[in-house]
């Protein structure tokens, strides 16, 4: 399969289930929401080193948030339910809270696991906090030298994909870089999808485990490493000298194939070569995005 | 089974009618020849709801009152869930001790609605009344949770004795509202006259206000410079634990 004189190989991206929350952050203006919504994703790329991957899913008008204010939507991703409430509780605390004029609302008002975010971060009004219930949801109102921070009590936390994937193997490091933006800009504010990593993009693509250091659980995946071509087992084609990864996380898994779907296209672009993706033989994660599939 | 009980006062009441049989969720596991038989008092007489109201449907807790019930008392009295709509105006005790569900009333409403039963320290304890027209005396009173809307004005010592929840007064609120409130807000759209036993805080906009106004315009309207406007907080009643507020509307 070739999209614009671009090999698409015939494998597939190996994803894992994880755990997801999505937030809505409004203010006053849309730069105060994203500044808020900008720190809370921050150091949030992978679980390997930040325990969870975090990113903003789209803007918001006022029509669409709760409060009638500009907002951003969060998802917000970790591996097990235990540590979710644990990173939210810690990062919004932290990032959220302490921003002016924002407040904090759950995206996911369905899902029937509820983690009681706002219930902890609510303590931090030593006693002068108060709850109001509003339309059958209970918030609560935490006094700070700004005014108040309102946070619902309670998030929703559904059952999410992270680590759906793409290489782009490209001539020279400014195509792959090209190839990568595109597909960035094709993917982003898709619903249901972030991209956790800096401008969507990863330089560093991992392999499981090392070959030489016992305690490392990933390190780097010489075999899409251009200047180890000749001293590894490479699996690049001739030509490819650079290679960019675009990882993807998700809500679900028909989410992460319309983004694939929109983003592989516009990857190709010349100076790529192909486009493949990172998995661990099918034996690791539950999520096979094969891409000559999501692309018929 | 309906999708709605349908009430409708068949003839002018000569006494006041307690009706605090009438709640949305109750109707749901009666027909109509059940809620017929419900007990009332009428001037005092024993006697049933089917002598004063043609019942419609059955075996749902979304209903319907239709007629000048301005002297029917007590309509929706510990309601704990559904939706009950009153085409009119309606006599004292709305919603009285109600711990759930909602009431929408298309006028008036008397004294003491969503408020406790005589002698009983707390009022109601969940759901919603919205009136669309003026309440009576102490609307709210001793209410513990949940939330009263009136769209017209609120009579004398609206909200007093609140333990928590809401009182949103969109007219001129009488005197004595929020005496003895212990948590709990008050949200005046208009000047209100306060118990010199609160104490101003600030004046700022107080992100709840807005959403909960939001929420009911949902239902009645809402002029935007009261969704977005600055209020002063008044923190009270300082002589009781002093946790509750009255938000007065303070411009754009």
């Amino acid at each position: 399969m070739k999209i614009n004189g671009v090999a698409i190989a015939d494998t597939f991206a190996e994803a894992f289930t994880m755990r997801v929350a999505r937030l809505v952050i409004t203010g006053r203006t849309a730069k105060w929401a994203r500044e808020a919504a900008t720190k809370l994703t921050g150091f949030a790329t992978s679980v390997i080193g930040c325990k969870c991957e975090a990113g903003i899913e789209r803007e918001l008008t006022p029509a669409e948030t709760p409060d009638g204010r500009p907002g951003i939507s969060v998802l917000f991703l970790t591996m097990d339910k235990t540590s979710l409430p644990e990173q939210l509780i810690v990062r919004v605390g932290q990032t959220v809270l302490t921003c002016p004029t924002t407040a904090c609302f759950d995206g996911l008002p369905d899902a029937p696991d509820r983690l009681a975010v706002g219930k902890a971060l609510r303590v931090f009004g030593d006693g002068f906090q108060a709850s109001k219930v509003i339309g059958g949801k209970r918030y609560w109102r935490l006094p700070v030298m700004e005014g108040e921070f309102l946070v619902e009590e309670t998030f929703g936390m559904l059952k999410g994909v992270g680590g759906g994937n793409f290489l782009i193997l490209a001539a020279d490091a400014d195509a792959a870089l090209a190839a990568a933006e595109a597909a960035v800009a094709a993917m982003t504010s898709l619903p249901g999808v972030i991209l956790p990593f800096p401008g969507g993009v990863v330089r560093s693509g991992s392999k499981v485990g090392s070959k030489r250091y016992k305690n490392m659980v990933a390190t780097t995946n010489d075999p899409f490493d251009p200047t180890l071509r000749a001293i590894t087992q490479t699996e690049l084609p001739e030509g490819v000298n650079s290679v960019l990864e675009i990882v993807l996380d998700g809500t679900d898994a028909p989410s992460i194939e319309a983004a694939m779907r929109a983003g592989i296209p516009a990857a190709c672009r010349p100076g790529v070569n192909t486009i493949t993706a990172a998995n661990f033989g099918g034996k690791l994660g539950p999520h096979h995005f094969h891409l000559r599939k999501i692309l018929a | 089974m309906s999708d709605t009980v349908t009430l409708t006062l068949t003839a002018p009441l000569e006494h006041a009618l307690l009706a605090d049989c009438i709640a949305a969720d109750r109707f749901a596991g009666l027909d109509a020849k059940q809620i017929a038989g419900l007990p009332v008092l009428h001037g005092g007489q024993a006697g049933a709801l089917g002598e004063f109201f043609k019942i419609r449907g059955g075996h749902s807790s979304v209903v319907r009152i239709e007629g000048d019930l301005a002297q029917v008392d007590a309509i929706g009295a510990g309601m704990a869930g559904g939706e009950l709509t009153i085409d009119g105006s309606v006599g004292r005790d709305l919603g009285l001790a109600m711990s759930g569900g909602r009431i929408d009333v298309r006028g008036n409403a008397g004294d003491n609605a969503g408020g406790a039963r005589p002698g009983a320290a707390r009022g109601m304890t969940g759901g919603e009344i919205i009136v669309r027209g003026n309440v009576g005396d102490e609307a709210g009173a001793r209410m513990r949770r949940g939330m009263i809307a009136v769209t017209g004005d609120g009579g004398r010592g609206t909200g007093e004795g609140m333990i928590a929840g809401t009182v949103v007064v969109f007219g001129k609120a009488g005197p004595g509202a929020g005496r003895f409130l212990k948590r709990g807000s008050i949200v005046a759209l208009t000047p209100i006259d306060r118990p010199g036993t609160f104490r101003y805080a600030c004046t700022y906009r107080p992100p709840h206000v807005g959403l909960l106004l939001r929420y009911l315009r949902g239902r009645v309207p809402v002029a935007d410079r009261y969704v977005t406007g600055k209020y002063e907080r008044y923190s009270g009643d300082l002589a009781e634990l002093g946790k509750g507020e009255i938000l007065q509307w303070a411009g754009e």
